[in-house]
Parts: C-alpha cells; structure tokens; sequence
C-alpha cells in the first residue's frame, strides 16, 4: 500500500534521510524505530509531502504524488497522519475535530458555513465509537486527558477514510497504560479496516508488542528490517549503537541490568 | 573562598570598560534632557504663579450644572453610536487584510511588509488628525468622526487580528494540512478558532478606545460630546464644562470596566 524506494533527503549539507526504501501492505503495522534525530519524523512527513524529499520515489496504492496541489491534497486526504501531540484544535469540539478529517471530501463553500452532510457526520461519529469516546462527542477537545486526545486524533485520521495512515511517535506524551490503549486502537484499527500503518516509536517494548514488522533507522539509513521476533541485542546495537558499550560498562562497574535488557523486556 | 559578606549581583559580571560605556551613555540621556527641559520653559516657577488661576478655573466649575445634562443626552447617545460604528467598520477593513499580514499565512513577504506598513501608518495618525481630513472631505458631523475612527481603528486591529494570527500553534494547521484540506478550510477550522478569542479581546478593547476617543472629535467638529465641552469651554460656561468632564469621566470609566471584564473572561476560556 505504502512504497517507497530510495528515498533521500538533505538540509543543506545534513543528509537526513538516506536512499530509504520500505513496503507496507495494506492491513499490516510497521513500525519505524530509531534515536531521537535518527530521520523518523522526515520520511513519514516525506511520504504525504509535508517535507519535500531531495530524491526517491513514493507511491500510495500504486499511485505516484501527483505534481499538482489539487492532486497532492486528494493523495493527502487517502493518507492519515496522527501526531506526537495529537495537534487537535484544542477549541473546538471532540466532534468537529473528527470532522475535520472529512474536510477534504466536502464541498468548500459548505465547510465553510460549518455546514456538514448527515453522511459524513456519520462517518465522524463511527470513527468516534471506534476509540471508544463517542459520549465525549461534544466535549471541548482540550477537556479530555491526553491519551482521550490521541484517540480523537486517531479517530480524525480513521475518518479520512484513509488507505494509510502514518502516526508519528503516538504514545511518547503517555503513560504506559494510556500508551497501550492508544497503540491497539492503531492496530485494531489497521487489522480491521485493511490500512497500511508506518508508525514511528521509541519505546523498543511497544515496538515488539504492536509491530507486524520493525525498520530500525539510525542516521537517516535503514540499518534493521525484520519481524519483532527478530530483533535482538546486536540489532539493537546497531539502531542505538553506543547503548551496548554503556551497558557492560554499568553492568561491570554497579552490576545492574543493562539497559538492552530492559528495553527489550 | 571569603566569609558571608554582600555581593552586588546584576548579571553577568562588567568590566571596566563595560562600566565607563554604560556611565556615558547615562551621561549622555542626562544631557539631552536637561537640554529639552530647557527648550521647553520647565519651570517650577510658573507652576507655582499659575495655581491661582488654575483655583479660580475649578473653584468656577462649581457647582457643576447638572441642568446641562438634558442638552447632554443626544451627544451622549451620538458618542456611543460613534464609538460602536467606528468600531464596525475597522473591523470590516482589517479583516480581509489581516491574514495576508499575518507571517505565517501571507503569499509572499513584500505583501507582508506592505500590508503592515499600511497598517503602522493608519494606527500612527492620531484619530483627530484622521478628524480633520475627513471633516474636510464629508464636512462637518460626526460621519466624519465614523470615518477617523475606522481608519485608525482598522490600523491597531489588523496588527492585533495578524499577531493573534501568528501565534496560533502550527501543529493543527499541520494536521488539516496533511488531511488533505483545502487552505481556506486550513483557515477555518485550525488557524480561526485559535485566533477568536485574541480577535474579540482586539475589538473590545478598541470599542473602549474608541469611546474614549469618541469624547473629543468633537472639539474638530466630528460629532460627539467633545463638541459641548468646547462650546462651554469658549463661552466661559466653567459649570457646563464641569457636568461634560463628569459624564466623559463616567462614560470613559464604565467602558473600561465592562471592557476589561469581558476581555479577562474571554482569555481565560
């Protein structure tokens, strides 16, 4: 559903990205992991054109990024994105909010009399009932906790009716109980509707967890690509090179548990 | 290490050269007030000859002529007609201006500039100068008043309407962006409900300006109360300037009052 080959990206003499290349088919959640800088964030923002790409090529469901802005905003609205702070409009209503993944499908001058068809309110409300926050419809968005705020944001990307969605570090705001709920709604979500989910994380547990599949990135290069069963220390080591020499050092010195361990556990 | 003791902390230490720079340029600001003082005849001592005159003009106002107050009524009116009309069309001016001033919407940067500029200079020209042109263009009445107020109104509530603007969070404009959203729909439904209530604090507060404002356009002849404390004033009328000075006080006061209520419940929503 989602493919991208040798994509690239630099800021001026950073190479943020480098010759990437992944699949994901519909129905499966991939899961991208990666330090803190590693170019995460760029190649999901590169797949939806938020940030132009310096080479490569991506397609969604087959389909190239169309060279005009009517065809980028119609592969746009087939795309979900979900975000690390949710980025809801925090004044308007739980509802609204939802609705505003079905923008892109209405009529403009009808949106912007707020006025909106029963067919999408609808939708927005089933997208709702899916996170589970249907009676929260009409509530402020900035009322709800901020695990409730991801779900509507999940909900908002789901109401797009998307092929793909693409969620950048969803959970890095929650706690780890909240984080769960949020990551099987993803993946329930996925599984069920048949979308293809890129999902960018930190947390290597929730990684294998949740993951259909794991892309390890360090430095803008893919540098693990595997089941989650797969993925062990020395895979680890060369996501988070660095990290294994930090652990013999503690584990000589203070004979705690080293990290690797505990991020695996 | 020495004992307990006082250390004068101001930030990062100076040194020497630092203190002899700063010293300078004190003396230097001492200087050039000392020299306006001069070309301004500040004087202790004709303060102190004129406190007499000033006694007898106030100890004239008294008492004020509350019978005056009936000729009041219909500049009262007319002055809050103005100040709300005013208000009216600086809003319908800004509005469409405000966005393409606004950084983070507008279409290319030399319209940014421009539309600002064109901003600064209606907010830079006082309301009474604004006053006189119109007065001069539409004639005598307080539509020209309506009109001084608009102009300049339109000035602060476009930079008030594109500032709200600019600071409104990037992340949701982000989010409706990656739905696929049209920009007008961007701008409904991300950037607007962030700026709303910046935008009714803006008006508020220029409705209170306006008032205040609205109290002396009359004395060029642009409608309002402004008018009949100029008329007192230049017929020696000292009691019926002393009621105008009292209903500007409680107009001004009152407008103030509710203004700042309104706008604190407003921001804290």
């Amino acid at each position: 559903m989602i493919e991208v080959r040798g994509l690239s990206k630099r800021y001026g003499a950073l190479a943020a990205l480098v010759d990437v290349s992944l699949q994901v088919a519909a129905g499966e959640m991939l899961v991208v992991l990666g330090p803190s800088g590693a170019g995460k964030s760029t190649l999901l923002r590169c797949i939806n054109r938020l940030v132009e790409p310096s080479g490569g090529d991506v397609r969604i469901a087959g389909e190239a990024v169309p060279g005009t802005r009517a065809g980028l905003r119609r592969l746009r609205s087939q795309v979900g994105m979900i975000f690390q702070d949710h980025n809801l409009v925090p004044r308007l209503s739980v509802l609204k909010n939802v609705l505003s993944g079905r923008l892109s499908r209405m009529p403009e001058w009808m949106s912007l009399l707020q006025l909106f068809r029963g067919e999408d309110v609808r939708i927005a409300l089933d997208c709702l009932k899916r996170v589970e926050l249907e009676d929260r419809a009409w509530s402020r968005a900035d009322r709800l906790s901020g695990g409730q705020q991801q779900r509507v944001g999940i909900a908002r990307a789901l109401a797009q009716q998307p092929r793909a969605i693409l969620a950048d570090e969803p959970v890095a705001s929650l706690d780890p109980k909240t984080a769960r709920v949020v990551l099987g709604d993803l993946k329930r979500a996925s599984r069920e509707l048949g979308i293809a989910v890129l999902c960018n994380l930190h947390q290597v547990g929730y990684a294998m967890e949740f993951a259909d599949r794991i892309i390890g990135v360090h430095a803008g290069r893919i540098v693990y690509e595997g089941g989650p069963d797969a993925l062990d220390a020395q895979a680890l080591a060369r996501i988070y090179p660095g990290l294994e020499g930090m652990s013999q050092a503690e584990t000589e010195t203070e004979g705690i548990s080293p990290p690797v361990s505990e991020l695996m556990s | 290490m020495k004992g307990p003791g006082l250390t004068f902390i101001l930030g990062r230490p100076w040194h020497t050269a630092q203190w002899l720079q700063w010293l300078a340029i004190l003396a230097a600001a001492g200087g050039a007030l000392a020299w306006s003082a001069q070309d301004l005849q500040l004087s202790m001592n004709e303060l102190i000859k004129g406190l007499p005159w000033m006694a007898d003009l106030v100890s004239r106002m008294f008492p004020p002529n509350w019978g005056f107050m009936q000729r009041l009524m219909r500049p009262i009116f007319e002055t809050v007609q103005l100040a709300v009309w005013g208000t009216l069309f600086a809003i319908v001016l800004a509005l469409p201006l405000c966005f393409l001033a606004a950084r983070n919407l507008t279409p290319n940067p030399l319209v940014f500039h421009a539309i600002r500029q064109v901003f600064n200079a209606a907010r830079g020209i006082n309301e009474i100068i604004f006053a006189l042109i119109f007065v001069a263009a539409v004639g005598l009445g307080p539509f020209a008043g309506v009109l001084a107020l608009s102009v300049h109104g339109a000035g602060m509530l476009g930079k008030f309407f594109a500032e709200a603007i600019e600071e409104a969070d990037p992340g949701p404009v982000e989010a409706l962006r990656a739905t696929g959203a049209r920009p007008l729909q961007v701008i409904v439904f991300a950037v607007l409900p962030q700026a709303l209530p910046a935008w009714i604090a803006a008006v508020l507060y220029r409705l209170e300006v306006n008032l205040r404002a609205a109290t002396i356009l009359g004395m060029v002849g642009a409608g309002g109360i402004g008018f009949e404390l100029y008329s007192s004033l230049k017929l020696f009328q000292y009691e019926d300037t002393a009621t105008c000075v009292i209903v500007i006080l409680v107009m001004v006061m009152t407008a103030d009052y509710v203004s700042s209520r309104l706008r604190a419940r407003i921001l804290t929503r």
